[in-house]
């Protein structure tokens, strides 16, 4: 899978927002997708996550690769929804009758589990959109100017920034794992990898807390914290073209909410 | 930890850290910034005085517009997404007013020649360009000190050069005083003024290079990494035939062996270059191998061929990027080739499990913290066995075979992170070898390790190869290649620029270079004195070179 926190630069309206506009997008948004009850709804919602993916210029394949990270999940939603969603449409008698209206596959337990696979995908389109398209440090200084303390802010920030090398690095270690004849990783029963975390977790654990240490003497010696009023040679201002995108923000996300009483 | 240790350094002076691994390098280094004991924490008794601040007293950011520090991993110390605020982030956390922010940043950046770059992103540089950034944004606070705590141990050789050539005219234009704890002794050598050697936290030597080099006592004491022209030097005064000045770099070393040899006779036939030798079975065997990374389309391996015989021992050499990594990983089944086939052990690798193919090859980690997670070095080694599922007396012998091999027998019960780096790797070659497979293939296994580290780990991939196992290892290290290697692959840009025996590869300096590699020393030495002399024309060690010149005197 690729990087889930990474930056791919580029000029488009998406990367020229204000990092603050884009907070705004990620926690309304993120909110109203939680409250999508309706496929077609849902399937707006994704066209538009969509459309921003293509607008910000960001590669497809990279989306490719987390939807196909997510498909063992996916398919584990719609098992779980076909068999144990009280649902009243069956399609399929149960072969073993669980309880009342569980164990059969219902249509409503499908249509739910399409609901549900949508919202999962809108979200994992919608926070790397974010994520992928500022710099962590303007990203640091959104949340800055939001009222958060300097610390606090770089702190998430940095901790974002260890989210990739923590994926590459476990990405070695599992690897190492199966150049030593460990084949839970690639064939074993949930019990066998389950078994198999310890010889991941150990190496994984020192090796952060080794370089969480190195990288405060990094930052220590770049004077990180010396000054409460510290200087940003990269300042951000709300443009016209960034309370627009927060306007339509919010229609958007009114509109997702009230679109079904509507109807 | 560092023990009443009393050292006094210059304003302007440009100082070498020497010392093995647990001497207490880097602790002195983190001490020089107040980081040890204000950050780290510590027992510090006595006190460090930098232009007479006491570093206990002193706020740590304080010191930090007095001493910068580079450290060894790049990814450690950028935070950013561009060179630009890369550059910044100090002189920000200094409330500095915004255009003198700016000239710093312009400044830092023309003094370690990075112009131009300013929008690039950090991830996305070489290992030396790296290295610079870290060096210039450390500079932008304005520092009169500037500490690399090994900044140079990862680099290929050309990127050594690189941070090297900045860091010296950093001292030379600028008078800043540099302390750069290091074993690349050539370029110590060739530029620093003073080199002081620690032993164990204490302060073993004080001295120029050449007082230091010239000390072979100290070299049998503590293996202190010697250029390899001071080597021979040595090794010649042993022999009573000494040079007329002690050398510490080439051009010095071939005045004295001129003036040494003169009135001897070339009689030396150039030795004849040793065909690599073919068993019949083939190990290894790579066609047509084209790797692209996805989703980002990096054309990493471009139509790579070779093929590699049952008992070779062979290095895959090259700059960072250059596709060695990816090469391994082929070879290991970690990754399928997008295009052409590779055959290890027999096994073609689109069909095999990675588990499966570590029945035949043995893999050995760059970073031995990586893979340790067990309580007893027993207990790590037992691991590959044991998911083989062998019966117990055939694990058993695996593993003190295994352990035998590289001298840990008495360390079985040790807790496997608590040993010394040198152990540790080993521990880890030893976990590979309880599988007994017939290929061993060590990613850069010397990295960070000490000279005596260096030759042990190297010595045991020596006896694995006397053993008939075929051995693969990727390094940096140029002295380790031409030592031990047979057969040397150099990679650049994905494609193979070269493919002999070693001795081959080196005698063309020229072509080598464009991967990003210098020969060792002391084939440079060779290459350096007069066709007329009649010495080796491409030496891989200092034994080949010193053989060389004793037999002109033995002739006589």
């Amino acid at each position: 899978m690729s990087p889930l926190i990474a930056y791919y630069p580029g000029k488009t309206f998406f990367h020229n927002l204000d990092p603050r506009a884009k907070i705004i997008f990620m926690v309304i948004v993120s909110t109203a997708i939680f409250m999508v009850q309706q496929i077609p709804v849902a399937l707006v919602v994704l066209g538009v996550m969509f459309c921003l993916w293509f607008l910000a210029r960001l590669p497809f394949r990279v989306l490719w690769s987390f939807i196909k990270a997510l498909l063992p999940i996916i398919g584990f939603l719609f098992l779980v929804q076909a068999v144990f969603y009280p649902g009243t449409t069956p399609l399929i008698k149960p072969l073993i009758p669980i309880g009342k209206g569980y164990g059969q596959i219902t249509l409503d337990g499908i249509l739910f589990a399409v609901l549900l696979t949508l919202r999962l995908m809108a979200m994992i389109i919608m926070l790397p959109l974010v994520n992928f398209t500022t710099p962590v440090q303007i990203f640091a200084l959104g949340m800055v100017k939001m009222g958060l303390p300097y610390k606090l802010a770089y702190t998430m920030t940095t901790a974002l920034n260890l989210v990739p090398i923590l994926q590459m690095e476990t990405g070695v270690i599992v690897d190492a794992q199966r150049l030593r004849a460990m084949q839970s990783f690639e064939k074993g029963k949930l019990a066998d990898k389950l078994k198999a975390y310890p010889a991941l977790v150990t190496p994984l654990v020192i090796g952060s807390m080794r370089r969480a240490q190195l990288m405060a003497v990094a930052m220590d010696s770049r004077a990180f914290g010396a000054s409460k009023s510290r200087t940003y040679l990269e300042d951000i201002r709300l443009l016209p073209r960034d309370w627009v995108f927060i306007c339509l923000t919010v229609f958007f996300t009114v509109g997702i909410i009230v679109a079904p009483y509507l109807l | 930890m560092v023990t009443h240790l009393t050292l006094k350094i210059n304003q302007g002076e440009f100082v070498a850290i020497m010392g093995e691994n647990g001497a207490s390098k880097s602790t002195l280094c983190q001490m020089m910034n107040g980081i040890i004991p204000n950050s780290i924490g510590g027992r510090l008794s006595g006190q460090v005085l930098i232009h007479g601040l006491n570093t206990k007293e002193t706020g740590i950011s304080e010191l930090a517009t007095k001493v910068g520090i580079v450290l060894e991993d790049p990814e450690t110390q950028l935070f950013t997404t561009s060179v630009k605020s890369e550059v910044a982030f100090g002189p920000e956390n200094l409330s500095l007013p915004p255009d003198e922010i700016e000239e710093r940043v312009r400044w830092a950046l023309e003094a370690v020649r990075l112009s131009g770059y300013e929008e690039r992103l950090p991830s996305s540089l070489s290992g030396g360009q790296k290295q610079r950034l870290a060096i210039a944004a450390n500079i932008a606070m304005r520092p009169d000190i500037l500490v690399l705590d090994e900044a140079t141990s990862q680099l290929d050789p050309v990127g050594v050069e690189e941070v090297l050539s900045v860091v010296r005219e950093l001292n030379q234009k600028y008078g800043m005083t540099i302390l750069m704890a290091t074993d690349a002794s050539e370029m110590i050598a060739r530029v620093m003024d003073r080199v002081v050697v620690l032993n164990q936290g204490q302060l073993e030597v004080d001295g120029t290079p050449r007082q230091i080099f010239a000390n072979a006592g100290l070299f049998k004491k503590l293996m202190i990494r010697s250029p390899q022209v001071s080597q021979l030097a040595t090794r010649l005064i042993n022999e009573a035939h000494p040079l007329p000045e002690f050398p510490i770099t080439v051009p010095e070393a071939s005045r004295g062996l001129q003036t040494l040899l003169k009135g001897t006779a070339p009689n030396l036939v150039e030795q004849k270059k040793p065909a690599v030798e073919c068993s019949q079975v083939v190990a290894i065997q790579v066609e047509h191998l084209d790797y692209i990374y996805q989703p980002l389309d990096v054309h990493a391996v471009k139509d790579i061929s070779f093929k590699i015989c049952q008992g070779e021992f062979v290095a895959l050499i090259g700059q960072n990027g250059s596709g060695k990594t990816t090469v391994l990983k082929n070879l290991l089944g970690l990754l399928r080739p997008t295009r052409g086939r590779v055959v290890v052990a027999g096994q073609d690798t689109r069909t095999t499990a990675v588990s499966e193919m570590a029945r035949h090859v043995g893999f050995v980690l760059q970073n031995p913290d990586q893979q340790l997670f067990a309580d007893t070095v027993e207990e790590e080694v037992a691991y590959g066995p044991r998911n083989l599922k062998l019966e117990k007396e055939l694990i058993e012998q695996r593993i003190s075979d295994a352990l035998k091999l590289v001298g840990l027998e008495d360390k079985r019960q040790e807790f496997p992170p608590a040993l010394s780096k040198g152990d540790r790797a080993k521990v880890v070659i030893a976990s590979a070898l309880a599988l007994d497979p017939s290929i061993v293939i060590l990613d850069e296994p010397t990295t960070g390790q000490d000279y005596r580290g260096c030759h042990q780990i190297m010595q045991i991939a020596q006896s694995l190869h006397e053993q008939g196992r075929t051995v693969v290892f990727v390094t940096h290290h140029m002295a380790l290649v031409a030592e031990y290697a047979q057969r040397v692959i150099v990679l650049s840009g994905g494609k193979v620029l070269l493919d002999d025996v070693t001795e081959g590869v080196f005698a063309k300096p020229e072509v080598v270079r464009q991967a990003c590699i210098i020969p060792p020393q002391i084939t440079e030495l060779g290459q350096v004195l007069p066709a007329g002399l009649g010495m080796p024309r491409n030496p891989l060690t200092v034994l080949t070179m010193s053989a060389a010149i004793l037999n002109r005197f033995d002739l006589k």
